[in-house]
């Protein structure tokens, strides 16, 4: 699951329609007819990317199209083809989706040639309809990818591998933030989509009650110790009801981006083992981060325990907690929410300081009948334009170097702080079968560690290993 | 009416049940040459959407259920796999044990509340039929709309319930983030939102029963509580067997008011079903066999506890 407000998010489902396209994904020929298509497609790019090579400047001139009609001039840059309409399907919020709408306008302002049909879901109801629209044969031409979900995706050839078009093209891939581009890349070096946008993890806090407590701001010199004794500080009681009214510190618990992967880096552990195929969590490293976010809210009594804010959603965001340790993307959130709030680096842990970043991807279906039109939208979604606008919704950061390292360093108070994260930030696990290994664990943390404190993170770390290290032999 | 056209009221209320039995095994001869055409031809649409939409679905299942397939790429037979493997997978017992739970307490419950109800919503009183319509509106009120409302009610913070509590002294408690009272919770939930159905049949049931038995059982001196355990109750057993088992088969497919309620952020082995167990292996963990053979286990209990529904009417239901 995505760390963006899963418990706010209201979700819709017809089961009968998902099991509709199954039954259509059944009946039809699906698979092997596109795979056909577009491996024929794929060998007409190497074909005119071969030509291209030879002529410099000529960036972006071939396609699989203007192969296919040879009338159309190769010489200027961009879409040479006949007029197509791709499909562009994406997860969010009313906001991103109009500024996404906003986005493809412009793009089809300078390639009258290309029409992009924006389609939106929910983010349970997007996976379902992307996955029998790829298995019935009508998927997106490109769609929007989660970070840890890739290679659920890419290892089932579904995707298009771009590092043809990057080389016909030239286009330079070190434009882009490094991590946000690695997340997308195969250890044989394919490139099967390019990062869209990044969210990182900081420590917002509340000014008016760091002040009011006389307290001061958080910098970059604090460290756990200094979390849990300023939270303490700003966890009150003030109606003495016997439970605090004012919490000091606030976080999502439901997912490992939100805060407790830091915690486990920050402690000197990990979620997998270096050779990828078993689970680090049952070292005492990964406990230890773990345990520390158990004890903020059991030990400590600095956080609420979850239940409290499951229905009512983000503490900071009602104005009842000082700090909160979560992702770039709640900046819009608490603007609204009218709290005057600023951001900080997550404090160091014991094994350093480290934060975490996922990035959203672009990718392009394998079975577009339009990959050119779809390369040339990708390349436009990552290029400055796209990228400013973007950047106005403050929800997340910028790929383009040119605007994370310029414009958006300033587009809102705290921006440079996410900005410079990406310097000690790693990216969130990404591995096939994600999303099963990530539901069992947080199973039982929700339930043993950070609902109710019935077991310590190293017992219950050392329950559920075995069972994640089947999950990751299965595949 | 003339007491030539009511042979029952001069025996006691019990015997108008066996007269009814007696009705019942009365069946009209066959229907005549050209009324079977036209059987036929009404049946024909149902008959053509079941075979098309159910069952050549489940078939399709079947033969998914066979394989190991992610739904992206070719499916590798397996035989049966999957079934063996569903056996030994504790998440499927916790999901079969759920939806045990909330098909053991929502169906008995529904039932009974759905008939206290309907009894008191068939007494004549002005303004009724606003009333009803009130009780049926959560029917057709979208699932995930009345969630939230829920949601509000069960917040641990503040929420409707624990105010409640509070003010008559009891603990506050945690409800749906609670693993104890998760299904409770969801349980009660969706046993007031399906309230109106039940009441509904159950009215036209009640309303259906004929005023002369409750009058020869008046002149037989039969009170309040005989007219309505020896009147009313065997009258409405149809009634109460057509909600029964729709509550039956519904029960065992409960997904959205789970998939809505459930905290944090989605089921966990508190409260996750089959229906649910189906969807998070066949859309979120790539295995569509495997999903697909869940709900052949699912599809063979539902039919095997529908039959033996069936098979036992004989013995308690009494049609007219």
């Amino acid at each position: 699951m995505n760390g963006r407000s899963s418990s706010g998010r209201l979700r819709t489902l017809s089961v009968a329609a998902a099991i509709l396209g199954l039954v259509v994904a059944a009946c039809g020929s699906g698979p092997a007819a596109s795979s056909a298509a577009s491996s024929a497609a794929a060998s007409t790019v190497a074909a005119s990317s071969s030509t291209a090579a030879g002529s410099a400047g000529a960036s972006g001139g071939a396609s699989a199209s203007t192969a296919a009609s040879p009338a159309a001039s190769p010489s200027a840059a961009g879409y040479q083809g006949p007029p197509v309409t791709i499909e562009y399907a994406i997860w969010g919020d009313p906001q991103e989706i109009t500024n996404q709408k906003k986005i493809v306008d412009a793009f089809h302002a300078k390639n009258p040639a290309i029409t992009v049909n924006v389609t939106v879901a929910d983010w349970d109801a997007y996976w379902d309809k992307l996955q029998t629209g790829l298995a019935g044969g009508a998927a997106p031409d490109v769609f929007a990818m989660d970070g840890p979900l890739f290679p659920d995706y890419q290892t089932r050839d579904v995707l298009l591998d771009l590092r043809p078009y990057i080389e016909r093209d030239g286009y330079d891939l070190s434009q882009l933030a490094e991590q946000g581009v690695k997340d997308f890349t195969t250890p044989d070096g394919g490139q099967y989509g390019l990062p869209r946008d990044l969210n990182v993890i900081a420590l917002y806090y509340n000014k008016k009650m760091f002040d009011a407590a006389g307290v001061a701001y958080p910098d970059d010199t604090w460290d756990w110790q200094k979390l849990v004794d300023t939270a303490k500080k700003l966890t009150k009681d003030t109606n003495k009801d016997g439970k605090p009214d004012q919490w000091g510190f606030y976080t999502e618990t439901t997912d490992m981006e939100n805060f407790w992967l830091s915690l486990v880096w920050e402690n000197g552990g990990d979620v997998l083992g270096t050779d990828g195929k078993t689970t680090a969590l049952g070292s005492p490293e990964a406990a230890g981060g773990i345990q520390f976010l158990q004890d903020l809210i059991y030990k400590d009594k600095v956080m609420a325990d979850p239940a409290i804010f499951a229905e009512t959603g983000d503490a900071f965001e009602q104005g009842k907690a000082a700090m909160e340790a979560n992702g770039s993307w709640l900046v819009p959130t608490h603007t609204a929410a009218g709290i005057d709030f600023g951001v900080a680096p997550l404090p160091k842990g014991p094994t350093g300081r480290f934060t975490s970043v996922n990035p959203t991807g672009a990718v392009i279906a394998k079975s577009t009948k339009a990959p050119d039109a779809a390369w040339e939208f990708v390349k436009y979604l990552t290029g400055p334009d796209a990228q400013q606008q973007l950047m106005q919704l403050h929800q997340a950061l910028p790929v383009a170097k040119t605007v994370l390292d310029g414009p958006f360093a300033t587009a809102y108070p705290g921006a440079d702080v996410f900005a410079s994260a990406l310097q000690y930030a790693r990216l969130k696990p990404s591995f096939k079968g994600y999303n099963e290994f990530t539901t069992v664990l947080q199973g039982e943390l929700d339930e043993n560690v950070f609902n109710a404190p019935k077991k310590t993170a190293k017992e219950a770390l050392g329950e559920i290993a075995p069972q994640l290290d089947a999950l990751l032999a299965a595949g | 009416m003339t007491r030539a056209a009511l042979p029952a009221v001069d025996r006691p209320a019990r015997r108008i049940v066996r007269v009814g039995r007696v009705g019942l095994g009365r069946r009209p001869s066959g229907p005549l040459a050209g009324e079977e055409r036209w059987a036929w031809l009404f049946l024909a649409p149902t008959l053509l959407g079941l075979a098309v939409l159910s069952a050549g679905p489940i078939l399709a299942a079947f033969a998914i259920a066979l394989t190991k397939w992610d739904l992206l790429t070719a499916p590798a037979f397996v035989g049966l796999d999957n079934f063996t493997a569903l056996l030994r997978d504790a998440h499927f017992a916790t999901a079969l044990r759920n939806t045990s739970f909330y098909t053991v307490t929502s169906v008995p419950l529904g039932l009974v509340l759905g008939l206290g109800l309907a009894l008191a919503l068939n007494e004549r009183v002005r303004g009724m039929t606003w009333i009803r319509t009130a009780y049926f509106l959560p029917v057709v009120t979208s699932t995930t709309a009345i969630a939230l409302v829920w949601l509000w009610i069960y917040s641990p913070q503040g929420g409707l319930l624990n105010q409640g509590l509070t003010a008559i002294g009891l603990p506050p408690q945690r409800w749906i983030a609670d693993p104890f009272w998760a299904m409770p919770a969801i349980v009660v939930m969706s046993v007031w939102q399906g309230l109106g159905i039940t009441v509904i049949v159950f009215l036209a049931g009640l309303q259906g029963i004929p005023t002369e038995y409750y009058d020869a059982a008046a002149v037989d001196g039969a009170g309040r509580w005989a007219r309505f355990r020896n009147v009313t109750l065997p009258l409405l057993t149809p009634s109460v067997f057509f909600t029964g088992i729709l509550a039956l088969i519904s029960s065992f497919q409960v997904f959205d008011q789970v998939y809505v309620l459930a905290r944090p952020g989605k089921p966990t082995d508190a409260t996750a079903t089959l229906v649910y167990f189906i969807y998070e292996n066949g859309f979120k963990n790539f295995k569509m066999g495997y999903a697909a053979a869940a709900s052949w286990i699912l599809f063979l209990i539902v039919a095997v506890l529908t039959a033996i529904y069936f098979r036992s009417q004989r013995r308690w239901v009494h049609y007219q």
